[in-house]
C-alpha cells in the first residue's frame, strides 16, 4: 500500500459562534482513531489540536471546515475557515497573546493557548492567514 | 446466587420467560450493550458495565439483578453486616444511623460496621495521595463507583492510570473487620460472611471479580429493598440508646450523594458529575486533554448518587435531604485520627493490590486494517438508513446497527424502513 493512500476521510462543517455543537467534531474524529485502535498518545495529541482549531472557528470566524485524513503514516488534518483572519500571525503563535474579546474571555476560553497548543502537540504545523478573509492550518501527527 | 464461572460475570441477569423484547432497556442501555434477537433481549457481557440503567426502565421487570438473597447468609457460622451509607437515608426523619445498624443486628447479623466510617478515613487517605503525588498527572478519578471503573477500562484504558489505587470503602471496611474477627474470635475464615448492604448490583462486580485485586474479603452483597421489610420490622424494636455503633460523621454519611466524596477533600478544584451520560462526556474531555485545573473528578453513574442506586427504595430526593440533615447533624469535621491515616498510608495499607486492566471494546478489530474497513463500511451503511433509531431491527440505533452489519452480525435488509420500502416498490409495479 502507498504510504501516501488515504485510509479514511470525512469532512466536517463548523459555524462559527454554535455552542450547540461545539467540540463534536473533534470528539468524533477521535473516537474514529479509536476505532481503529491509534494508540493512546497519538490519540490524545490529535484530539487537542482538533479541537483547539475547531474552537477556533467557534469563536472567530463565520464558518469552517475540517477535512479529517487518515493514511498508513499520519493523521492530517486541514482547518479551514471564512473569518478576520490573524494580523501578526508570529505573535499570535506565541503563548499568552490573545485577541479574544471580553466575551470569549468570559467563556473560559482566549487564554491565547490555542495555536501554541496546536504547534506543541503536532508534528506539522503550517499556518496561513489572510486578514479579512480566513485561515487556514495545516495539521499533521505521526503515527510512528 | 447462581453463578457460572464459564461466563464474564454480571451482576444483571435478563430473565427470557419474562421478557418480551420490547426494547426499552435496549435505548436506555449507555454502551450499547443490549440487543433484541428473536423478541428476547440479550447483552453483549464485554459492553456492559452493570450501570443498571435497564433494570430501572424493564416495564416487565425481566431484568433481575444477581445479588446475595437473604437465605444465603445461612452457610456462614458468623455474618456482618457492613451498610452503605445510603441506608442511612432510606427511612424516616427520626431514624438515626445508629438506629439502623441496631437494627441490622435484630434481623440476623452477628455484627455490623459502619462503612460511612471507612468513607471518612478514605477521605484522608485520598488527601495524602493527592499531595504525594503532587505532579502526576490531573485529574486524578475516584475508584468508589465499580460502573465507573468498568466503563474506564472499556471505553477509557488511557485514564486507568488517573484512578486513584486507594481501595474504596466496602473493602477496607470488609478488610478491617475480617482482621478483627479472626484475630479476636478465633473464627476461620471460611465461617465469616462479610455482607455489604447494596444499593446497586454493580457492586457484586467488585466482589466477585475484583479489579483490584485477587480476591476480595466481602463474601456478598444483600439489595437494600430485599431486607427493607425487615429492617422497618426491627426498628420498632430497637430501645437500646446505650451500644454506639456509628463511628462516622458527616463527612462519611455525605459519600451517599454526588458531591459527598469531593467534600470531604480539602483541595479547591474538585469536580463532581454524576449520571452515566455526564460521566462518559467528562471522561471523554479528560481523555481529550481540554480538562484542565481539575485536581480530582468524583463520577458516580446514578444521577445524584448512590441515593438513586437501582436496588434502593426512597425516593431519591427525599433521600438527599436524609443525608443533607444527617451531615448538618454530625458535622463536617472529620472525625479520623490523621496521624494514625498517615502512618497506614505509608505502610501502603489502602493501595490497590494490582493494577486495574484495560478491556478495551472500541477498536473495530484488532487488525488496523480490518477496523479501518468496518469503520468505512459502518459509515457507508449508514447513509443508507433511514436515521429514525427505532430500534425495531433489533439494535439501539441506526449508528450501532450500521457497525453489526459492517462486521457481519446482522444484515442491512433487516431495517424495517427498507422492508417497507421494497414492499412499497414491489406493490407499485
Amino acid at each position: 500500500m502507498n504510504n501516501n493512500s488515504v485510509l479514511f476521510e470525512e469532512d466536517f462543517k463548523i459555524k462559527g459562534w454554535d455552542f450547540t455543537n461545539a467540540g463534536e467534531a473533534s470528539l468524533k474524529i477521535k473516537n474514529y482513531l479509536k476505532e481503529v485502535g491509534i494508540a493512546e498518545n497519538i490519540l490524545k495529541r490529535v484530539a487537542i489540536t482538533s479541537y483547539e482549531a475547531e474552537m477556533n472557528i467557534v469563536l472567530y470566524a463565520k464558518e469552517g471546515t475540517i477535512n479529517f485524513k487518515v493514511t498508513p503514516k499520519k493523521v492530517l488534518l486541514e482547518v479551514k475557515d471564512r473569518g478576520p483572519g490573524i494580523e501578526d500571525v508570529e505573535l499570535a503563535m506565541k503563548e499568552g497573546y490573545s485577541t479574544a474579546t471580553e466575551e470569549i474571555r468570559n467563556m473560559g476560553f482566549g487564554a491565547g493557548m490555542g495555536l501554541p497548543n496546536i504547534k506543541k502537540n503536532a508534528d506539522m504545523f503550517v499556518i496561513k492567514s489572510e486578514p479579512g478573509k480566513g485561515t487556514k492550518l495545516n495539521i499533521e501527527v505521526y503515527l510512528k | 446466587m447462581k453463578r457460572n464461572p464459564d461466563k464474564y460475570f454480571h451482576s444483571i441477569e435478563i430473565v427470557e420467560e419474562k421478557c418480551i423484547g420490547c426494547t426499552i432497556c435496549m435505548k436506555v442501555c449507555p454502551t450499547q450493550a443490549i440487543r433484541v434477537k428473536n423478541e428476547v433481549a440479550v447483552t453483549i457481557p464485554e459492553r456492559c458495565i452493570d450501570c443498571g440503567e435497564c433494570i430501572r426502565v424493564c416495564p416487565q421487570n425481566a431484568i433481575i439483578p444477581l445479588t446475595t438473597e437473604y437465605q444465603d447468609l445461612k452457610k456462614f457460622k458468623y455474618t456482618v453486616a457492613l451498610p452503605s451509607p445510603v441506608l442511612y437515608s432510606q427511612f424516616g426523619p427520626d431514624v438515626m444511623p445508629n438506629d439502623i445498624l441496631l437494627a441490622l443486628k435484630k434481623i440476623g447479623f452477628d455484627d455490623v460496621y459502619d462503612q460511612a466510617w471507612s468513607c471518612e478515613v478514605i477521605s484522608k487517605a485520598i488527601e495524602l495521595f493527592l499531595e504525594d503525588k503532587k505532579h502526576y498527572r490531573r485529574p486524578i478519578i475516584s475508584s468508589t463507583c465499580p460502573a465507573v471503573v468498568r466503563l474506564i477500562q472499556i471505553r477509557f484504558p488511557s485514564l486507568l492510570d488517573l484512578i486513584v489505587p486507594v481501595e474504596y470503602p466496602r473493602e477496607l471496611s470488609a478488610k478491617e473487620i475480617k482482621s478483627k474477627i479472626t484475630d479476636k474470635l478465633k473464627i476461620p475464615e471460611k465461617d465469616i460472611g462479610l455482607i455489604h448492604i447494596t444499593p446497586c448490583p454493580a457492586k457484586m462486580i467488585s466482589i466477585y471479580e475484583p479489579p483490584t485485586r485477587e480476591k476480595s474479603h466481602l463474601d456478598g452483597a444483600i439489595a437494600i429493598k430485599d431486607i427493607y421489610g425487615a429492617l422497618l420490622n426491627a426498628l420498632k424494636d430497637v430501645t437500646d440508646s446505650e451500644t454506639i455503633l456509628q463511628r462516622s460523621g458527616g463527612i462519611g454519611i455525605g459519600w451517599a450523594i454526588s458531591g459527598g466524596e469531593v467534600k470531604g477533600l480539602k483541595f479547591e478544584n474538585c469536580l463532581a458529575v454524576s449520571g452515566v451520560k455526564d460521566t462518559i462526556r467528562i471522561l471523554e474531555d479528560v481523555e481529550s486533554g481540554i480538562l484542565s485545573g481539575i485536581e480530582f473528578l468524583e463520577c458516580l453513574v446514578c444521577p445524584g448518587g448512590c441515593i438513586r442506586g437501582p436496588l434502593t427504595v426512597q425516593n431519591p430526593h427525599i433521600a438527599r435531604t436524609r443525608i443533607e440533615k444527617l451531615i448538618k447533624m454530625f458535622g463536617e469535621k472529620s472525625r479520623v485520627n490523621e496521624e494514625k491515616v498517615k502512618k497506614l498510608y505509608k505502610k501502603g495499607y489502602f493501595f490497590f493490590k494490582k493494577r486495574i486492566d484495560a478491556a478495551p471494546v472500541m477498536p473495530l478489530s484488532k487488525d488496523p486494517s480490518e477496523a479501518i474497513r468496518i469503520l468505512k463500511r459502518r459509515e457507508e451503511v449508514l447513509k443508507e438508513l433511514p436515521g429514525k433509531d427505532c430500534g425495531a431491527c433489533g439494535a439501539p440505533d441506526c449508528r450501532t446497527f450500521a457497525e453489526d452489519v459492517a462486521k457481519g452480525i446482522a444484515l442491512i435488509d433487516e431495517c424495517v424502513f427498507r422492508i417497507i420500502q421494497k414492499a412499497e416498490v414491489k406493490h407499485k409495479m
